[in-house]
């Protein structure tokens, strides 16, 4: 799948601005951005629910606005199951094995049991987490190879989590899929993509692989004698401060910042774990207001 | 647009309103034909008892149950509420995000609905209309069929609510949601002979002078062909030229659609100064001849100035109403 120069403008105002990526299938990726970056918009141009105002969308070289059949290829599942909700689960299943040449109902039921989830004549009668799985469920059914998931996990318990996790990452295992998730969750992702998108402004800031990522930045804490001098507070992102201790992340391949903070000879000078929060706030940090 | 699923997404979500049509179009034709027979069998009766007074069944009779009456002003309801369903609650809820995700072009979506539609109304008219056609012609009452012409009791109705269907299905096309889908199929439905009415009333209250209504006038009109059969060749002709006309128009519109403005008064913006300046100027008409109506029909000056407080007033509103419309951004979300 590649996206291709995508822009798009919502009243008069750019949501997306030259988004340029392409995906291959076999992996997770993450899009993370702050609230109003422009992540559902994304995902919603992605799968031809909004018309790009520039770029198209490409799976095997053909667009997905100009050939909407090849979007069996792709399936979006939002963070509401509002289209469904007078739906049984047969009727469902019925729908989507009408649409889904490649619907795999066997699978479907075994995943269904796998997961104790009932069938039911509503499925606006399913729990939040349940709803949550069942969307899941279906669109691992469906055949499709990318599957693009607004929120997966937002607002589900402990436990459904793990369980969504854990078909997450069975499935990209098992299969030549590809899931693109929209998410906030950042340790879930952390735990379980392979490359990040980060979406700054409608723009994408930087897509990495996750160990790529970390291996361009470093999370230390520093103490000094006194406060942290002026000229190093510009080379490096302030985490957090207190008092003479500070929390930072630099760049890991710049001789200069390492250098500097040496000279100033602080009390503690110590490597912390790095986190993808704390990629996520250096980079996309700015403001403090949320958008 | 012959997809077995968008037949099946279309069926599960105007469910309920495709047996209330088929409801409608039963008591309108075939239970109305046996009601119609006893009537007219009791009339005669009554007009055996009473000397030298025949009784005949007249044309209006037979007109009543195939194409007149009020049964089919709640089938045209009904007919715009199955359009609504299909369009504007997709857009009102998130279904349009859902079906616009589906591996199936815009066009096989739009046509898809309109096709199921006409389907419902093509097969309900036929089934019920040649019930009621059998249940009089093998009555002792078989030759009243002969007093109206297939186009007034089958061609015209048919061909009516077919037009009428792809009209309500067009402004869905570029309504942002139901309630403006709704209104403006209604505003635009009388448009031509509303225009001409408020038109009348001004000339009428400042000049005394009154035109008449020119038959294209009534032609325009798309709600003239649900309530209306007059068995011209015109009832055949125009429904069929319009049904065409709307169906081409609202597959481009559809096709070009922006859903990011689902929930909003108009899809396409471009036509919201055009909607607002044009609902303004008939709500600030329809006050003036409101409030003139009130005044004495012999006081000149005070029916003038009567009209022009009305119009002034209904501005305000229309001015008011239209900030809001601008604004609005109806969206049902469900519980997650």
């Amino acid at each position: 799948m590649k996206i291709s120069r995508v822009s798009k403008t919502i009243h008069g105002k750019y949501i997306l601005s030259d988004i340029n990526f392409s995906i291959e299938t076999g992996s997770i990726i993450g899009v993370i951005g702050r609230n109003g970056a422009g992540k559902t918009t994304l995902l919603r141009t992605m799968t031809g629910i909004l018309d790009p105002t520039k770029g198209d969308v490409t799976i095997d070289g053909y667009s997905i606005f100009k050939k909407p059949q090849i979007k069996e290829q792709v399936i979006f599942v939002p963070d509401s199951s509002e289209a469904f909700k007078n739906y049984s689960t047969k009727e469902i299943l019925t729908l989507y094995k009408n649409i889904y040449p490649k619907f795999d109902e066997e699978y479907f039921y075994g995943l269904m049991e796998r997961f104790s989830l009932p069938s039911v004549k509503k499925t606006g009668a399913y729990s939040k987490g349940m709803k949550a799985l069942f969307s899941l469920i279906i669109a691992f059914s469906t055949g499709a190879r990318y599957i693009l998931l607004d929120e997966p996990t937002d607002g589900l318990d402990v436990i459904v989590k793990k369980q969504v996790l854990q078909i997450l990452i069975e499935e990209v295992a098992a299969k030549d899929v590809s899931i693109i998730i929209s998410s906030h969750r950042l340790d879930e992702l952390e735990f379980m993509a392979n490359k990040i998108i980060m979406i700054k402004d409608g723009k994408v800031d930087s897509l990495y692989e996750i160990e790529e990522m970390k291996e361009m930045y470093k999370k230390v804490q520093l103490v000094f004698k006194e406060t942290m001098p002026q000229n190093l507070k510009k080379e490096v992102t302030i985490l957090d401060q207190t008092g003479r201790v500070y929390t930072v992340i630099m760049d890991r391949n710049d001789p200069k910042i390492q250098h500097m903070i040496e000279e100033t000879e602080p009390l503690l000078f110590e490597e912390l774990p790095l986190l993808l929060e704390d990629i996520f706030v250096a980079k996309l940090g700015g403001v403090s207001h949320v958008s | 647009m012959f997809h077995k699923a968008l037949w099946y997404q279309n069926y599960k979500q105007t469910r309920m309103i495709i047996w209330i049509i088929l409801t409608l179009f039963i008591i309108h034709m075939p239970f109305q034909s046996v009601l119609s027979l006893e009537t007219w069998k009791e009339r005669e009766e009554q007009a055996n008892q009473a000397e030298g007074y025949v009784y005949e069944v007249q044309k209006w009779d037979v007109l009543q149950i195939f194409s007149q009456g009020t049964l089919p002003v709640f089938l045209s309801f009904s007919i715009i509420a199955l359009a609504c369903l299909l369009i504007g609650l997709e857009r009102n809820t998130r279904r349009n995000d859902f079906t616009f995700s589906l591996p199936f072009s815009r066009k096989d979506l739009f046509l898809a609905k309109w096709l199921y539609g006409i389907s419902a109304i093509f097969f309900f008219h036929v089934i019920n209309f040649f019930t009621a056609f059998f249940i009089i012609y093998q009555s002792d009452y078989s030759t009243a069929l002969y007093l109206v012409s297939w186009i007034e009791i089958f061609w015209g109705p048919l061909l009516g609510f077919i037009m009428f269907f792809t009209f309500a299905l067009l402004i869905g096309t570029f309504t942002g949601e139901m309630i403006s889908q709704v209104g403006l199929t209604f505003l635009l439905g009388f448009l031509p002979q509303g225009v001409f009415a408020l038109i009348q009333s001004f000339t009428e209250v400042h000049f005394r002078y009154i035109f008449s209504l020119p038959d294209w006038i009534n032609y325009l009109t798309p709600f003239h062909y649900v309530f209306n059969q007059s068995g011209e060749i015109q009832s055949v002709v125009l429904p069929l030229i319009f049904t065409g006309l709307f169906l081409w128009l609202s597959t481009y519109l559809y096709e070009k659609n922006k859903i990011e403005h689902n929930g909003e008064f108009l899809i396409f913006k471009v036509l919201n100064p055009v909607f607002l300046t044009g609902i303004t100027i008939g709500i600030s008409l329809a006050g003036g001849m409101i409030v003139s109506a009130l005044a004495p029909w012999s006081a000149d000056a005070l029916r003038v100035i009567a009209y022009w407080i009305g119009f002034t007033t209904f501005l305000l509103f229309a001015l008011l109403i239209g900030r809001r419309i601008v604004t609005m951004n109806i969206q049902f979300y469900g519980k997650p």
